[in-house]
């Protein structure tokens, strides 16, 4: 018999445990798909790590590695296993694509995963091993040709299988492009006989067997213990990187420290909110069950047996919700994560498997035992004291006066204003799970635009502006000289850079050298405004700055890959970069004796001829397209947030709209009896909800901000963007919010036309 | 002169296929200035009565006509026009809204009546100057009690329309709250209209109407109504 009531019970109380039920899944469906997300990019990526051996050491040499070289290091104790590889930027034949050619002796190190075609063969004279997604942006199947362009050489290959690489599962050509583009940048394998097959005998006469510029290793070692070992063993100091110094690693790691970020930030705002309004809205349901819980006392029905009963209710609303919540979160998971959507654009992984995190699961069922408890403790406060008591209705807290009623302004106020306070201030819970609510929208909402328009600004300033120029020419650095180089940008009216790899400490990073006479490239600082290099000394980016914790006027010294020198230079200023970076210019370089060659070149010209010391050409659009996909993979978290921010809002706010009318259904009755219409009781319910909105608007606009604040501080360590926020986004947030609040507030007060007045009013309080 | 006239009013509510004929094909005068006592047993359909005349529902059947003005046909919003200008009541659980003082309770009407009265007069007159600050809560039953007929009357109603005002309260308050609207009737010429199943309110009446099944039994004047004290309570 009691199964029928808690049925009918839960049908009586049916806008509530739908509102609960909804929380509840919202929260744990933010919590387990954010979690998802990131656990399963982790999984799905040390899958491929796993599967192709994913090498944890690359040591880098400019003159190449002889096949000494690499028994030197395999006879490293610790080195399970290491390979010569090699990979060069070649332009398709007739087309301005650029595809990293690369060659491994050993696939068993960094290797690759076939996804159709043939298995790659290490003695195959002219099979190409080709990106599956370059091949599917490109229309290249298995048997064409593809002819490659290397300096003066040419590399005519068929292709043989798509595959997939660990080496370039972020498959960026440089770390100033934010998204791969397989339309024009891609890899290709081939094999070390093919690579013998091409090589001209009069160049392999001249330097050997050191075609390979590249050892890759894997090794347990850690990265001290391993740089001293490879040293010693090569008899020189080399590059060495690990493999969280490489973009496929870092990036993954990246997005995957990001999904932690968002994970643990946004679900624990939705669980809050999702728990707080359990703890509100099961209080309330006791309370107005209590002359029934005393019934069934009086009738002779145990505490335990009555306990049981109502927490039940609880139960089965955490049960729901859970489940329900698992759906959404795995549905979430998959919008994020499945193969053809954005994030697959950027992370090119064989196996989009959802797996959410073993600790996921503890959290839910500890939700559930938590809310399961309120219930509990709701229940049993009405249980307290004999059955005469538990008989009697719920009394709410006396009102007091308030402070404030004291005040001139106070007494003026029209009575609806001071109906309206009081409640506000009688029912503190309530209120403030609405403001909540409120302020949980708005946060969400101004969090997403305003990442959005960080994105924005971010692509504008580092690409758009600093980018100054139409043509990027890449020269030969190898053969290239200076002299040479600012005579092509003589001719284009060229701004040049000198870029290089040099070590600070044992960690890699970029040293630029610019000469900049034409404002083709730009630079901008901490406040993002663009500022023109100092000949006096060296700029850092942020990222720099914070990690050997360096200020302008102090000095950093560092040294070029492979060398023994090393170069202390004054910091002149702190600059944003995309790449993590010390920048000077050629007039400090000269002075401070720094070693350089220009490889490459920014024009306005967009007719570059062909030249024996160029490389390519890539185009500022071409760089600009890419953004495309950066900014799709952007706007689906915008849409999601603005989904869940929206419907986070709804539901509070119906939730506890529908508790404050039930609440004052009496009341309004009353005033319905005395004359008031509907319309007037209406604007009196809803000017309520309207206070607590604008409230929570003026909260939630700096909360929303400083969460923004907090998470470009958790993602500084991938992006050195600046927080922008644009009026729309204000106006947006605001208006949605207020929209939000105003529409589920003439929802609640429609309702206000079914009041009975006759039954309302026929019992006694 | 008649204020009410009810003729031929039928009120059913339906239920499922269950139909209640809460009142059955009444007809009924009332005179303006009087102290009516509406008696029956409970179920009789005296609420019912109480509630057309009000304006919170509306008969099946039939015509209300109030001060001349038939208000079966009325709108919702005609009706809270006519709740709001024509009639006052006063419930048997007071109905003051628990977040708003005594004063504020009272003045609320002010919103919503043409011609409402003082507040602080209606306060005066019912003998709860000294209790404006307060909240309902703070009030004994009785007190509360006297605040809604302030409330009733600051709208200056024609009628005023008192369902079991004295049920919920003890015997000494329940005179006074008899004396307070007795006294509405004779020094304010107000038509006093009381729906109660106690039949020594009846004595006081000047008018008595029997209710029985949704019919009217009887509407009897009484000559010389007794005063409030002479009532054996």
């Amino acid at each position: 018999m009691l199964l029928k009531k808690l049925f009918r019970t839960l049908w009586q109380y049916k806008a509530q445990f739908i509102s609960m039920v909804l929380m509840i899944a919202l929260g744990v469906g933010v919590f387990l798909g954010f979690n998802i997300e990131w656990y399963s990019l982790e999984v799905n990526t040390n899958e491929i790590y796993t599967a192709t051996g994913f090498a944890d050491y690359r040591i880098f040499s400019e003159k190449g590695f002889s096949g000494d070289d690499l028994n030197a290091v395999l006879s490293i104790p610790g080195v399970e296993d290491a390979t010569r590889f090699l990979s060069v930027n070649t332009t398709v034949q007739n087309d301005t694509d650029v595809i990293a050619l690369t060659v491994s002796e050993n696939m068993n190190v960094s290797g690759i995963l076939l996804t159709s075609g043939e298995a790659y063969d290490e003695q195959s004279p002219d099979g190409l091993w080709l990106s599956d997604q370059y091949a599917q942006a490109n229309g290249v199947s298995v048997g064409d040709t593809l002819t490659l362009t290397y300096k003066m050489l040419t590399v005519t290959g068929t292709v043989r299988g798509l595959v997939k690489a660990s080496e370039y599962l972020i498959c960026l050509p440089d770390e100033t492009q934010l998204m791969p583009d397989y339309s024009s940048y891609g890899y290709a394998y081939m094999s070390p006989v093919m690579l013998e097959k091409i090589v001209p005998a009069i160049f392999k006469s001249f330097i050997g067997d050191s075609l390979y510029f590249q050892i890759n290793v894997k090794s347990a070692l850690d990265k001290a213990t391993f740089v001293k070992q490879a040293d010693a063993a090569l008899g020189k100091t080399f590059l060495v990187l690990s493999k969280a110094e490489t973009i496929s690693w870092a990036e993954a790691q990246g997005e995957v420290e990001e999904g932690k970020t968002m994970g643990s930030i946004l679900p624990v705002l939705f669980l809050a909110i999702a728990i707080l309004t359990m703890v509100t809205t099961m209080h309330r349901i006791t309370a107005s069950e209590k002359t029934q819980i005393g019934t069934l006392k009086a009738l002779g029905f145990r505490d335990r047996r009555i306990l049981r009963h109502y927490t039940c209710y609880a139960l089965i609303i955490g049960l729901l919700g859970t489940v329900l919540g698992v759906g959404i979160g795995y549905w979430l998971g998959w919008f994020i994560m499945n193969p053809s959507g954005a994030m697959a654009t950027y992370i090119d992984m064989p196996s989009w498997k959802l797996y959410a995190p073993w600790f996921c699961w503890v959290v839910l069922a500890l939700i559930n035992v938590f809310l399961t408890f309120i219930g509990f403790l709701s229940v049993k406060k009405m249980l307290q004291g004999t059955a005469a008591d538990a008989l009697r209705p719920y009394t709410p807290k006396k009102i007091r006066h308030l402070a404030l009623e004291e005040t001139r302004r106070f007494k003026a106020l029209g009575f609806g204003t001071k109906w309206n306070l009081r409640d506000l201030f009688r029912h503190k819970s309530r209120s403030c799970m609405t403001l909540v609510g409120i302020v949980g929208c708005m946060v969400l909402l101004v969090g997403g635009l305003g990442m959005r328009d960080t994105a924005d600004g971010f692509v504008d300033v580092f690409f758009n502006q600093a980018n100054n120029y139409e043509t990027r020419v890449n020269l030969d650095g190898e053969s290239v000289i200076n002299a040479e180089a600012e005579a092509l940008a003589g001719q284009y009216g060229a701004d040049w850079c000198a870029q290089s790899s040099v070590q600070i400490g044992d960690r890699g990073f970029s040293l630029e050298i610019y000469s900049v006479t034409h404002d083709k490239v730009r630079f901008p600082d901490e406040a993002m405004q663009f500022i023109t290099l100092s000949d006096e000394g060296a700029y850092i980016c942020a990222r720099i700055a914070k990690e050997f914790n360096v200020r302008p006027g102090d000095e950093i010294t560092f040294s070029p890959y492979g060398g023994d020198q090393t170069y202390t230079v004054k910091i002149a200023g702190i600059l944003r970069s995309m790449s993590e970076s010390v920048v000077m210019t050629k007039a400090y370089a000269d002075a401070a004796g720094i070693a350089y060659t220009v490889n490459t070149l920014y024009t306005d010209e967009t007719e570059i001829a062909p030249h024996s010391h160029i490389l390519n050409t890539q185009t500022k659009q071409a760089i600009m397209d890419s953004f495309d996909t950066f900014m799709d993979l952007m706007n689906t978290m915008i849409y999601l947030l603005v989904l869940a921010a929206v419907a986070l809002g709804v539901v509070v706010l119906y939730n506890l709209g529908v508790m404050s009318y039930t609440e004052r259904y009496r009341e309004m009755a009353t005033l319905k009896v005395v004359g008031f219409k509907n319309s007037k009781i209406g604007r009196l319910l809803i000017s309520q909800n309207l206070w607590l909105t604008v409230l929570g608007i003026l909260i939630g606009l700096p909360a929303g901000v400083g969460v923004l604040q907090y998470l470009l501080t958790a993602l500084a360590s991938e992006y050195e963007m600046k927080l922008s926020l644009g009026p729309a986004t204000y106006l947006v947030s605001i208006l949605l919010t207020f929209g939000v609040s105003l529409a589920v507030g003439l929802m609640v007060a429609r309702k206000n036309r079914h009041i009975d007045m006759v039954s309302a009013l026929k019992g006694q309080e | 002169m008649n204020i009410v006239e009810f003729k031929g009013v039928s009120r059913v509510y339906t239920n499922g296929e269950h139909e209640q004929r809460a009142l059955d094909h009444v007809d009924l005068s009332l005179e303006e200035g009087k102290f009516i006592v509406v008696l029956g047993p409970s179920g009789a359909g005296k609420s019912t009565l109480l509630n057309l005349l009000g304006g919170l529902d509306s008969p099946t059947e039939g015509t209300i006509l109030v001060g001349g003005k038939d208000i079966s046909t009325l709108t919702n919003n005609e009706l809270a026009d006519y709740r709001a200008a024509t009639v006052g009541f006063v419930f048997q659980s007071y109905n003051l809204i628990p977040t708003l003082t005594v004063i504020e309770n009272v003045a609320l009407v002010k919103e919503i009546a043409p011609e409402p009265l003082s507040s602080h007069d209606m306060l005066k007159a019912v003998g709860l100057f000294d209790h404006i600050h307060q909240f309902p809560a703070e009030l004994s039953g009785g007190e509360q009690q006297r605040v809604s007929i302030a409330r009733a009357l600051a709208k200056n109603p024609k009628i005023l329309l008192c369902d079991e005002p004295t049920g919920a309260l003890d015997s000494e308050t329940g005179v006074m709250v008899l004396k307070l609207l007795l006294s509405m009737a004779r020094d304010m010429g107000k038509t006093i209209i009381i729906v109660t199943h106690n039949q020594n309110i009846a004595k006081m009446a000047d008018v008595v109407v029997r209710v029985k099944n949704g019919r009217i039994q009887s509407c009897e004047s009484q000559q010389n109504p007794l005063a409030v004290e002479e009532v054996d309570w």
